[in-house]
């Protein structure tokens, strides 16, 4: 295949402005797959993402098109991961496109979403196309849409293709338009190898599966590769294109999209934006942009039955293999007893690997409550990196204390100004700059703490913008803070995975939420609970859970033991979801409770 | 699945269900059916028909029934020529000994004096009086039938016929009932002298409207321990033993049936889904009346749901059964089920340092104190 023939692109859009419809359109066009079966199988093939609506993996479909020129071209649409949490894997995926389709739905216009992407893909320097999609809604506003494109972005608005996803309408000059508007790929089929990964997972039956853009050279079976940033070489088993299955062929070469197997065993050898080429003949220097994730979030995972160790540490290996972003090393706690130390992206990251523990891997877990990684002088001279707050060292013994902060991009109409403000403030965000984009939108700024920032606030945004704002935002570095560890005390005993650092500011309103918060979740036991938050030695909050008063099946039906049984066997089931503290009961959700008050 | 069975006690109990009522109450989860003379008769043939089914098992004729308990629904609704014919079915097919004990629910609004010495004639010598409280209103707000002065009359009726072993049956932490309620109720009823009572917890149970519905005014966790407590003493002064969680009786008059249940004995069961025990085997019939009844027409026992014990589930059942009653279990079951069992060892401990739980001679038993909270030790001695 020419490289002149070869288009690679991918969609972005806001959520909702139809993204998943319009690719499924693409596909039954180029009769890649049959519509129905596309809808089904094509985006967010994982049920955890389809229940949640976002997209973790980029999704990867090469599609054959005769154009209106007579030729056949290829056109690859790599499609991106839509979350906060996962913004350098976008951008992975996007370096590995020359274009995007940039959606707007006619009838909402450009949205928080809209703008983010929009400046990823500027970034990228990828030919974007805008594209206004529902033309078919009563109402769809094309023009006032076309305007706002030309004032809001720098693109103009008259060039915007107006489609209806749902209908068809205009679908197929879309792909025209990939083919006229979107320059093929640059590179050299005879130079050394170079390509980029932009995604990987791992098969039980392949080993992982590498997905790559060729920038240069050309790679077939048998030739042995090696990755830039570790060195390591492999023979190349199989390489293919993705129709969206695996479909082998001979060759791969520069611009082209496919994917190959060479018995990598885990998906952390074959990292997102690393720089794959030829183990005889290495291009002289890698595709700028990679970087190893680093995990942002802290966590303690641990088994609700200790009998659970193995199993837990073999699913986090397991998941490990497809998931190089987030880390785990062996922890124990006084109150949880063995456990793991994990790392992750973010909350939403935190919460797809525990769903995908308890539902694969049948795990009952606790998950203590998340922590930044803090980094601390000791009076020793020492540094100390710190993400357990339980490992914290007393106070005597630190001599200063520094909290990650991000640099935090907020896009918002300008009705919800005042409320984003507060709710700043209220993080401890630090206004940098304003910006007014076409006067009904603005660009805020803010320096956060990333420990504010991390557990709801992304939530607590959407709720007050009514899903306007959008949110993105990079580590920034360290700054010194005025930090305490605040302990939670049932019945006396300091209870080590209930433990969190807080600004010395908001630990007594903290202390306050989390005690009263502990109160409402643990149930009533056969002794009395006090629940204390403390600061060192100073008690600053006070809950008490009532012993249990009565507990008891009055009568039996008729002798129907079975009935009781199962009744009772019943709440035995809930009870395995808690943990024995001490003398205390505590279910999971306690844990959690941490974050949410 | 009777046929390749046989008991391991000496003898059995027999629970008949009988699933008609005239009005179904806002707390009730029991299986019953409208009561309509029509399904009533096929009911009582189809019943009958079950006992003759059973009663074809090699075993029968050896085995003694030592207690006979009619439950519902409302068994009072019977009239006293079919409870008759019930009985006598059951003797023929069974060997009932001839002083089992043997039980009828009644809902007073169904009895009268005449009803109740047919009653006696048919062989019934214990009357268990759904009383539930002795308060207009709330007895409205039940969904009951009768009023405070029809439970006293059939009361009354009850000794009239002869009946010497009569039980009251109560509700406490009802909706509306305040302390003084409660503690008038109890002195009302016991001034009647019966020789048992029985007093029940309202729970609001799934099945039963309430449940669904959820109820107004129900009485805080604190005021229905408070009438627990207060039962408890009141009974106690009147010279009742508190012999199981619910359950009071003078000297001599424990229910031999119920306890049967406790002591994990064995029972046969007849009736829509009414439940039964042989050696390792529980089961229960279908509860539909129309199909319980085409089921044994054409000749079939009716049995539902079968479930076969494993050794764990029967010592399991053994404990949280039998701590139910005053004299508790032998602590070596106890030592049996907590044998590699450290967490379930602490919690022992804990119940005992807390006054739950009382090891006597060889035996273990709960207080009753202990009562109140049972559930919570019996999940963990599953
Ligand atoms: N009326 C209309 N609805 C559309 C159109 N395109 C997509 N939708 C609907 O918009 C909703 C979101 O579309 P989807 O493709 O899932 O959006 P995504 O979140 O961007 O992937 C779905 O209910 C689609 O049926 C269109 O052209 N017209
Ligand atoms: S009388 Fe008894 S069985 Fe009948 S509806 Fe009322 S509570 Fe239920």
């Amino acid at each position: 295949m020419a490289v002149a023939r070869i288009r690679n692109f991918s969609i972005v859009a806001h959520i909702d402005h139809g993204k998943s419809t319009l690719a499924d359109r693409l596909l039954a066009l180029t009769g890649t797959m049959d519509a129905k079966k596309a809808v089904d199988q094509v985006l967010d093939s994982m049920d955890l993402e389809r229940e949640r609506g976002i997209t973790i993996k980029a999704h990867t479909v090469r599609l054959l098109y005769r154009a209106r020129d007579g030729h056949e071209y290829t056109l690859n649409l790599i499609d991106t991961p839509g979350h906060v949490d996962f913004s350098y894997e976008v951008s992975r995926a996007l370096a590995a496109c020359e274009g995007a389709l940039l959606i707007i739905d006619a009838a909402q216009g450009i949205e928080a979403q809209t703008l983010a992407n929009y400046y990823l893909a500027h970034e990228a320097k990828l030919a974007i196309i805008p594209v206004i999609n529902k033309i078919d809604l009563p109402a769809a506003d094309v023009e006032g849409t076309r305007e706002q494109i030309t004032e809001e972005l720098e693109l103009d608005g008259h060039e915007a293709l107006a489609i209806s996803a749902k209908h068809g309408t205009g679908v197929p000059e879309v792909l025209e338009a990939i083919v006229a508007r979107i320059p093929p790929p640059v590179g050299d089929p005879d130079a050394p190898l170079k390509a980029l990964v932009f995604d990987s997972y791992y098969d039980s039956y392949l080993g992982v599966v590498v997905y790559v853009r060729l920038i240069d050279g050309r790679v077939r079976s048998g030739t042995r590769i090696a990755f830039m940033s570790n060195g390591r070489t492999y023979e190349v088993h199989q390489i293919g294109v993705l129709t969206p299955g695996l479909t082998p062929v001979e060759e791969l070469s520069a611009g082209g999209v496919g994917y190959l197997t060479a018995s990598v065993k885990r998906v952390a050898d074959a990292k997102v934006g690393d720089t794959i080429t030829e183990a005889v003949r290495p291009a002289t220097e890698a595709i700028p942009g990679y970087r190893d994730a680093k995990p942002m979030v802290f966590a303690g995972l641990y088994p609700i039955e200790d009998t659970d160790y193995e199993a837990l540490r073999d699913a986090l290996e397991k998941l490990r293999l497809n998931d190089p972003a987030f880390t785990f090393e062996p922890e124990t706690s006084l109150a949880l007893g063995y456990g793991f130390r994990c790392g992750f992206l973010g909350m939403l990251h935190m919460e797809i690997v525990q769903e995908r523990l308890e539902r694969h891997y049948g795990l009952s877990l606790i998950v203590t409550s998340p922590s930044v990684q803090y980094r601390l002088l000791t009076t020793a001279g020492e540094v100390l990196e710190v993400d357990n707050p339980s490992k914290l060292p007393t106070p005597d013994k630190i001599e200063e204390m520094e909290e990650p902060y991000v640099g935090a991009s907020i896009f918002v109409p300008t009705e919800f100004m005042t409320a984003i403000y507060r709710l700043a403030q209220e993080k401890r965000g630090e206004h940098r700059s304003l910006e007014y984009l076409g006067g009904k939108r603005v660009h805020i700024r803010f320096d956060f703490p990333l420990a504010e920032i991390v557990v709801d606030f992304y939530d607590k945004l959407k709720s007050i913008s009514k899903g306007y704002a959008s949110f993105d935002y990079e580590f920034s570095g360290f700054r010194l803070a005025e930090l305490v560890k605040l302990d939670i005390l049932l019945n006396g005993d300091p209870v080590d995975a209930l433990s969190i650092i807080v600004h010395r500011d908001k630990a007594y309103e903290k202390g306050k939420a989390l005690v009263e918060k502990l109160r409402q979740v643990i149930p009533r036991q056969l002794f009395e609970v006090a629940i204390q938050a403390a600061i060192g030695s100073r008690v600053i909050a006070r809950e008490t859970v009532k012993a249990m008063g009565k507990n008891v099946t009055a009568k039996c039906y008729g002798g129907d033991i079975t009935r009781k049984r199962k009744l009772l066997e019943r709440q035995k089931e809930g009870k395995k979801r808690m943990k024995q503290v001490g003398k205390v009961e505590v279910p999971q959700e306690a844990f959690l409770s941490v974050l949410k008050s | 699945m009777l046929a390749d069975r046989r008991p391991v006690t000496a003898s059995l109990g027999a629970y008949i269900h009988a699933p008609f009522c005239a009005k179904r109450c806002g707390y009730c989860a029991f299986n019953t059916a409208p009561w309509e003379p029509a399904a009533m008769a096929r009911y009582v043939r189809a019943v009958m028909r079950e006992m003759d089914l059973a009663g074809t098992v090699a075993w029968t004729p050896d085995v003694p029934v030592h207690s006979i308990f009619l439950g519902g629904g409302t068994p009072s609704l019977l009239a006293a020529d079919d409870m008759s014919a019930i009985l006598d079915r059951l003797r023929r097919r069974f060997r009932v000994l001839h002083d089992a004990e043997i039980t009828v629910e009644c809902n007073p609004e169904s009895v009268t004096r005449v009803k109740l010495e047919a009653y006696r004639r048919a062989g019934v010598n214990r009357i268990s009086l759904g009383v539930q409280a002795v308060d207009d209103q709330v007895l409205e707000r039940l969904g009951r039938l009768h009023g405070a002065a029809a439970a006293r009359a059939a009361f009354d009726a009850a000794r009239e016929a002869g009946f010497g072993n009569v039980s009251v049956d109560l509700m406490y932490g009802l909706p509306g009932v305040e302390r003084d309620d409660w503690r008038h109720g109890v002195e009302t009823v016991l001034a009647w002298a019966p020789e048992h009572l029985s007093a029940y917890g309202l729970s609001l149970d799934p099945g039963s409207l309430w449940g669904a519905s959820g109820v107004d005014g129900l009485p805080a966790e604190d005021a229905v321990v408070a009438q627990y407590w207060t039962l408890v003493s009141m009974a106690r002064d009147h010279g009742f033993e508190h012999y199981e969680v619910s359950n009071y009786a003078r000297p001599g008059y424990r229910s031999r049936h119920n306890l049967t249940y406790w002591r994990r004995g064995e029972y046969l069961a007849f009736g829509p889904g009414a439940a039964g025990f042989v050696a390792d085997v529980r089961w229960a019939n279908v509860k539909p009346v129309p199909r319980y009844c085409s089921e044994t027409e054409a000749g079939r026992l009716p049995v539902d749901t079968c479930e076969r014990l494993t050794d764990r589930q029967a010592l399991a059942e053994r404990l949280i059964l039998g701590l139910r009653v005053a004299d508790g279990v032998p602590a070596s079951w106890l030592e049996e089920r907590a044998t590699g069992d450290g967490q379930l060892r602490t919690r022992i401990d804990w119940w005992q340092a807390r006054g739950l739980l009382v090891f006597d001679n060889d035996r273990v038993r709960l207080t009753e104190e202990g009562y109140l909270l049972s559930d919570a030790l019996f999940i963990d001695l599953l």
